[in-house]
C-alpha cells in the first residue's frame, strides 16, 4: 500500500493543486503540505523497508502480454524517494518564495507536485508499463516548467527544444521497452529479467562438458544476444536522451531558461536522474549485454569529459551548474556501465543520492544570489555570496561536493564508490571498465578547477554588498537543511541502504591528488581574477555556444526533417491527391453522362431501355449456364 | 366453400384491412358524397392502414419463427396460397406503415389531392395487392397481387392531372404494362419448367436437374427479374423512377419510393426463396441478379451526384439503393433474404423520413435546405438522420449495419464483382449524401431565414410521420438487433 501512497499524495497535491490554482494561499498549503506528506511516507517507508515487498497493481492483460502494474519497496529504493521527496518539498517551500508575485504560480506549483509524483512512480515501479508512464509525464512536465515563463521567446524554445529532443530520445525508449515485454510475455520487472538473463551457470556447464557454443545456448534457452543488445540500446538511448548525455546534450543548458526551483527539481532529483534509476532496475540484464555497456560506457565517457570542459568556461553560472549537471549524471551512469555484474549499480544510485542533495543546494543557493544580484551572469553574480550567511556555508559545501572532496562532504564519498566501481569494472576487463575510469579520473580535475572558479566567483571581495531582503526564515531553513545533509549525508551509507563496498585509503589519496591538480590550476590567476577568463579566454564564447551543437541539431535534424516533410507533402497534394481528384472528376463526368442520357424521359425510351434488358440479360443468362 | 379452402381470418388481417377500407371509404362515398368534402376519407384509410400494420406486427412477433398459413387447398396436399413466416409479416408491417406515411403526406400536400375518397382506395388497394403478394406463394395469386399492386399507383400519379403528371403517368404506366407482360411470360415459363404453380424449392431442384427445363428456368427468372426490376426501380429498368418522382406530389411520391418498393422486394423473395430453398448452384441467376444490381449501384450512386432537386435526388438514390437490396440475394442463400428484407425496411425508414421532410420544407433545390439545422431543427435533424443512415454513416448506425449485411453473404459466397460495385457504391454514396447533408449544417449564409414553403398550413401529420420515422431510426441504430430478430 505504501508505494500507492508515495505516488497517489503528489498525484492528488497537482489535481488539488489544479483546482486552487486561483487561489495562492490554498495552492501553496496544498502543495507544502502534501509535499511534507509524501516526505513523511517516504521516510516511514525507507524506514521499515525490510528486503524487497511488491505491492501488487490491478493486474490487467492485453492480448498475450501480462500487464501486473505492480508496484516495489525496498530500502535503496526507499533511499532514493526519500530524496526525491525531500528535494521537492524544498523546491516547494522555496517557490513559495521565489515565485511569490508570478501570477502563474499555483500552475507551477501543481507541475512539480506532479513532476514529483511521476518520479516517484519511476523509482518504485516494478512494471515497464508504468515506468513508462512515468517517464512521458516526467517529460510532459519538464515542458511546462521550463516554459513557466512562456511570455518569453527564449522560455518558450527552450521549451520546445527539450520536449523535441527528449521525444526523439524517446523513440527508442519506448521501443527497447516494448521489445523488452514483448520478449518476456510480461511488463512485470521480475518476469522481464527472467527470461533476458543468460543463464551462466547452465552455459557454463555445457560448455564444460563440451558443447559448441551455440548448442550451448540454444540447450541452456538463452536468449538472442543480438536482440537483446539492440532493446537495451534502444532503451540507452531513450535514456542518453532524459538524462541530456551526448549526443543529446545541449537542451538541459537551454533549460536554465525556467525558473530556478524548477531548475533544481530537474537536475537534482528528477528527470535527468530518472535514467540512472530506469538502467539500474534493468541492470541484471544490462550486465550480461557488452554491446549495450560498451554503447553506454562510450557515450557516458564522452560527455562527463566534454561537460565538465564546457561548465569551466561558462559566463553564466547557472548554466555552469547545467553542464555540472550533465557531466555528475554521467558520472551516475559511468558506473552503470563499468559495474562488474555481481556488483550491482548501487555506486550510481548513491551518487544519484548525494548529488540530488548538494545540486539542490546549489540551485537553490545560486537562485537566490542571482535575485540579490539581479543576473546569473559570473559578473553580476560577483561576492553575491554575502548576500546571507547560509549562502556563504552553502556554497561552500555545495561547492566541495561537486569536486568530491573525500572523507568531508556526501560527493566525495559516493564519487570514490564510483571510482572503484570503474577500477573493478576495468581490472574485470569485460566492459568499458577502463574508458570511464579515465574519463572519471581527468573530469575529476576538470570539477574541481570548475568548481574552484564558482567558489571564487562567488565569494569574490566586492565593495558594494549584494544584499536580498525579504527572504523568509523558512528559506533560509531550507538552505540549512540542504548544507547539513550535505555534510553528513554520507553516514546513508551505514543504514546499509546502498549495497556497496569499502573505499581503501589509497583512493581517497589519488582523488585528493587529482582534485588538488586541479584546484591548482583553477587558482594560476590567483584568488582575485575569474580562472575561465586566465585559462580559456578564447574558448569562452564556443561554450557559451555549446560548442554550436544547436546549429548541429538545426543543420543535421532540423533541415533534413523539413525538407522531408515538404517532399512527403508534395507527393501527397500533387502525386497521391491526383489519383483522388482524378476518380472525383471520372465520377462527376459519369454522372453527368448519366443525367444526360437520361434527360429525355419518354415513354419509348424507357420501354427501350426495359426490351434492351431484358435481350441482355437472357443473353447473359443463357450464356452463363450454357 | 369451407371444404374447398381453410380460412383462417385472423392471418388475413392484414391484407383484409386495407381492402375493407377500400369498401368502407367507397360506400362511405358514394352514400354521403358531400360530406366533408370527402375530409374523412384520409384519416379513415389511416387508421385502417394502423390496424392491419398492428395486425402484422403481432403476427411477426406472436408467431415466433413459425409459418402462418391459411387459404389452404384440400389437394395437393398441405399447399396454402397464403404462407406467410416472420419475414414476410415485419416486410408486411412495413409496406402498412409506409402507406400510412404517404397518406399522411397526401393530407398535408399542397395543392391538396381533387378527390380525396379515390387517392385513399387507389392507395390502400395498391396496399392491399402488396401485402397480399408478400404472402403469395402461388404463381396466380402472387401475380394477380402484384398488378393490384402496381396498377392503382399508375393511377395516383396519373390523379394529380398536370400535363408533366400524365407525360410520368405514361411512361410509368407503358414502363407496367411491358413489365406485366414480361412477368406474365416468366410466370408461364416458371410453371412450364417446373410444372408446378407454386414457388415451391422441391420442384425446382427436380427442373434443375433437367438440362432441358433447366433453360426454361432461366428464362423464367430472367424475365420475372425483368418485371420485378420494373417495381424494384432496377437499372435498366429504372427510367420512370425520377420522372414520376418529380412530377407527382410527394405523398404517392412516398408511395412509389417506399411501399411499393417492399412489396416489390417481397414478390421477389418469394421466388428466390423457392431457388434458395432448392440449393442449387447456379452461377446463370447469379449473373441475373447480379448485373442488374451492380448496374443500378453505379449509375444510380453516380447520377444522384449531380442532382440538385431533392426530389430527383431521392429517385436516383432509390435506384442505387434498389441495387444495394439485391447484392445479398445473388449469393443465393438463406442469410441473403433476411439481409434483403432488413435493407428494404431501413431504406423505406429512412426515405419516407426524407420525403416527410422535403414536404415540410417544399424545397426545390438542395440549396433550400441551407442551414435547416438551425431553422427548423425537427425536420433538419430527421433529415440529417436519414441522410446518414442511407450513406451508412454513424449515428445512423443501423445504415450501417444493413449494408454490412447486405455485403457479408456475397463475400462468403465469393461474389466479388459484386461485391467490390459495393464497395465503390459506399464511397460515391457517402459523397451523395454528405453533399446533401453539409448544406443543412451549413450557415444560412446571405439566404433570408424565409423558407420557400409557402403558406403556412397545418402540418400536423407530416410532423407524426417525422417524429415516428426518426424515432424510428434512432431505435434501430441503437438496438440493431430488434429489427434483425423480427426478420430471423
Amino acid at each position: 500500500m505504501t508505494p500507492w501512497l508515495l505516488v497517489g499524495l503528489p498525484v492528488a497535491a497537482a489535481v488539488l493543486g489544479v483546482a486552487l490554482r486561483r487561489n495562492d494561499l490554498l495552492a501553496r498549503a496544498v502543495a507544502v503540505g502534501l509535499g511534507a506528506a509524501t516526505l513523511l511516507v517516504a521516510v516511514l517507508a525507507w524506514a521499515l523497508a525490510d528486503g524487497s515487498a511488491v505491492s501488487a497493481g490491478p493486474g490487467l492483460r492485453a492480448g498475450e502480454l501480462a500487464v501486473p502494474l505492480d508496484l516495489v519497496l525496498d530500502p535503496t529504493r526507499g533511499a532514493l524517494a526519500a530524496v526525491v521527496a525531500l528535494v521537492a518539498l524544498a523546491v516547494q517551500v522555496y517557490s513559495t518564495w521565489y515565485l511569490e508575485t508570478d501570477d502563474r504560480y499555483g500552475q507551477f506549483a501543481a507541475t512539480v507536485s506532479l513532476f514529483t509524483g511521476a518520479m516517484l512512480l519511476v523509482v518504485v515501479s516494478a512494471d515497464l508499463l508504468l515506468t513508462v508512464v512515468g517517464w512521458e509525464v516526467m517529460g510532459w512536465c519538464s515542458y511546462l516548467l521550463i516554459g513557466h515563463w512562456s511570455r518569453r521567446a527564449a522560455a518558450r524554445r527552450a521549451a520546445l527544444k527539450a520536449f523535441l529532443v527528449t521525444r526523439v530520445a524517446d523513440i527508442g525508449f519506448v521501443l527497447g521497452i516494448i521489445g523488452l515485454a514483448a520478449g518476456a510475455g510480461s511488463t512485470s520487472l521480475s518476469a522481464v529479467l527472467a527470461p533476458w538473463r543468460r543463464p551462466t551457470a547452465c552455459i557454463d556447464a555445457a560448455l564444460a562438458d563440451g558443447a559448441l557454443a551455440g548448442e550451448a545456448l540454444t540447450a541452456c534457452g538463452a536468449p538472442d544476444g543480438a536482440l537483446r543488445a539492440t532493446l537495451l540500446v534502444l532503451v540507452v538511448v531513450g535514456i542518453l536522451g532524459k538524462s541530456a548525455q551526448v549526443p543529446f546534450q545541449d537542451w538541459l543548458a537551454d533549460a536554465m531558461e525556467g525558473p530556478t526551483p524548477a531548475s533544481a527539481l530537474i537536475h537534482a532529483a528528477t528527470m535527468v536522474a530518472a535514467g540512472t534509476v530506469v538502467l539500474a532496475a534493468l541492470f541484471p540484464v544490462f550486465a550480461d549485454s557488452p554491446a549495450a555497456r560498451w554503447f553506454l560506457g562510450v557515450a557516458v565517457a564522452v560527455t562527463m569529459l566534454l561537460a565538465a570542459l564546457l561548465a569551466f568556461a561558462q559566463t553564466d553560472l547557472k548554466r555552469m551548474l547545467a553542464w555540472s549537471t550533465v557531466s555528475q549524471v554521467a558520472v551516475m551512469l559511468s558506473a552503470v556501465a563499468a559495474a562488474p555484474p555481481a556488483d550491482g549499480a548501487d555506486a550510481g544510485l548513491l551518487h544519484l543520492w548525494s548529488h540530488a542533495l548538494f545540486k539542490s543546494l546549489l540551485f537553490l543557493a545560486i537562485g537566490w544570489a542571482a535575485l540579490a544580484a539581479g543576473g546569473t551572469a559570473a559578473m553580476a553574480l560577483r561576492g553575491s555570496a554575502a548576500a546571507a550567511p547560509v549562502l556563504r556555508t552553502g556554497f561552500l559545501v555545495g561547492f566541495l561536493s561537486l569536486a568530491g572532496v573525500p572523507l568531508v562532504v556526501v560527493g566525495g564519498l559516493s564519487k570514490e564508490h564510483v571510482l572503484v566501481t570503474a577500477w573493478d569494472g576495468a581490472v574485470q576487463a569485460d566492459g568499458p571498465g577502463v574508458l570511464v575510469l579515465v574519463a572519471l579520473v581527468l573530469t575529476a580535475a576538470v570539477t574541481a578547477a570548475y568548481s574552484t572558479r564558482g567558489y571564487l566567483v562567488l565569494t569574490a571581495h566586492v565593495r558594494q554588498q549584494p544584499t536580498a531582503t525579504g527572504v523568509p526564515a523558512v528559506v533560509h531553513g531550507v538552505l540549512w537543511v540542504l548544507v547539513l545533509l550535505t555534510v553528513f549525508g554520507s553516514l546513508v551509507v551505514l543504514t546499509g541502504s546502498f549495497a556497496v563496498h569499502q573505499v581503501s585509503a589509497l583512493w581517497m589519496l589519488l582523488s585528493v591528488l587529482v582534485i588538488g591538480v586541479g584546484v591548482a590550476v583553477a587558482l594560476r590567476g590567483g584568488f582575485d581574477r575569474d580562472p575561465a577568463q586566465v585559462l580559456a579566454r578564447r574558448f569562452v564564447p564556443v561554450a557559451d555556444a555549446g560548442l554550436g551543437v544547436d546549429l548541429l541539431y538545426r543543420r543535421v535534424v532540423a533541415t533534413p526533417v523539413l525538407r522531408l516533410a515538404r517532399l512527403v507533402a508534395f507527393v501527397d497534394t500533387e502525386v497521391v491527391d491526383a489519383y483522388v481528384r482524378g476518380s472525383a472528376v471520372a465520377t462527376r463526368a459519369a454522372g453527368w453522362a448519366g443525367a444526360r442520357l437520361h434527360r429525355a424521359e419518354r415513354p419509348s425510351a424507357a420501354v427501350g431501355l426495359v426490351l434492351t434488358g431484358v435481350v441482355l440479360l437472357g443473353a447473359l443468362g443463357v450464356l452463363a449456364w450454357s | 366453400m369451407s371444404d374447398l379452402v381453410t380460412i383462417d381470418w385472423p392471418v388475413l388481417a392484414p391484407a383484409l384491412a386495407p381492402a375493407a377500407g377500400v369498401v368502407v371509404v367507397l360506400v362511405g362515398d358514394a352514400a354521403l358524397p358531400r360530406r366533408g368534402g370527402g375530409r374523412w376519407a384520409l384519416p379513415v384509410a389511416a387508421v385502417v392502414l394502423l390496424l392491419g400494420a398492428l395486425a402484422a406486427a403481432a403476427a411477426a412477433v406472436g408467431a415466433g419463427a413459425q409459418t402462418l398459413r391459411t387459404l389452404c387447398l384440400p389437394a395437393p396436399d398441405g399447399a396454402c396460397l397464403w404462407t406467410a413466416g416472420p419475414r414476410t409479416s415485419t416486410l408486411q408491417a412495413g409496406i402498412l406503415l409506409a402507406a400510412a406515411a404517404a397518406l399522411a403526406l397526401l393530407h398535408d400536400g399542397r395543392p391538396r389531392p381533387r378527390d380525396r375518397a379515390v387517392s385513399a382506395t387507389l392507395l390502400l388497394a395498391a396496399t392491399t395487392g402488396g401485402v397480399a403478394v408478400a404472402a403469395a406463394s402461388d404463381l396466380g395469386s402472387w401475380l394477380v397481387a402484384l398488378e393490384l399492386a402496381t396498377v392503382p399507383a399508375v393511377a395516383l400519379v396519373a390523379l394529380r392531372g398536370s400535363r408533366a403528371a400524365a407525360h410520368g403517368a405514361l411512361t410509368l404506366l407503358v414502363t407496367s404494362l411491358v413489365s406485366f407482360a414480361l412477368l406474365v411470360l416468366g410466370a408461364a415459363l416458371w410453371l412450364t419448367a417446373t410444372g408446378d404453380a407454386t414457388f415451391s424449392a422441391d420442384t425446382v431442384a427436380l427442373a434443375w436437374a433437367d438440362p432441358q427445363r433447366r433453360a426454361v428456368l432461366v428464362l423464367a427468372v430472367t424475365l420475372l427479374v425483368a418485371g420485378l426490376g420494373f417495381k424494384l426501380s432496377l437499372v435498366p429498368f429504372h427510367a420512370w423512377t425520377p420522372q414520376a418522382y418529380a412530377t407527382t406530389d410527394l405523398g404517392t411520391a412516398v408511395f412509389l419510393a417506399a411501399a411499393s418498393k417492399l412489396a416489390a422486394v417481397a414478390a421477389l423473395l418469394v421466388p428466390v426463396a423457392a431457388i434458395v430453398g432448392a440449393g442449387l448452384d447456379a452461377p446463370a441467376l447469379v449473373v441475373l441478379l447480379g448485373v442488374p444490381a451492380v448496374a443500378s449501384l453505379g449509375l444510380g450512386t453516380v447520377v444522384a451526384l449531380r442532382q440538385t432537386d431533392p426530389v430527383r435526388l431521392l429517385a436516383w438514390s432509390t435506384i442505387a439503393q434498389a441495387g444495394w437490396i439485391v447484392v445479398p440475394l445473388t449469393a443465393l442463400d438463406a442469410p441473403a433474404l433476411r439481409a434483403a428484407a432488413a435493407y428494404a425496411l431501413v431504406y423505406a425508414a429512412a426515405t419516407t423520413v426524407a420525403f416527410a421532410a422535403v414536404a415540410r420544407t417544399g424545397a426545390r433545390t438542395l440549396e433550400d435546405h441551407r442551414g435547416l439545422l438551425r431553422r427548423d431543427p425537427l425536420a433538419g435533424g430527421a433529415l440529417g438522420l436519414a441522410l446518414l443512415v442511407l450513406a451508412g454513416l454513424p449515428p445512423g448506425v443501423v445504415g450501417l449495419v444493413v449494408k454490412v449485411l447486405a455485403l457479408a453473404p456475397p463475400v462468403n459466397a465469393g461474389v466479388w464483382p459484386v461485391v467490390a460495385a459495393g464497395v465503390v457504391a459506399v464511397v460515391v454514396g457517402i459523397a451523395v449524401y454528405l453533399r446533401w447533408f453539409t448544406v443543412l449544417l451549413s450557415g444560412s449564409g446571405d439566404r433570408p431565414a424565409a423558407s420557400p414553403a409557402g403558406p403556412v398550413v397545418s402540418q400536423r401529420a407530416t410532423r407524426v410521420v417525422l417524429v415516428v420515422g426518426s424515432a424510428g431510426l434512432v431505435l434501430a441504430s441503437a438496438l440493431p438487433t430488434l429489427l434483425l430478430d423480427l426478420l430471423s
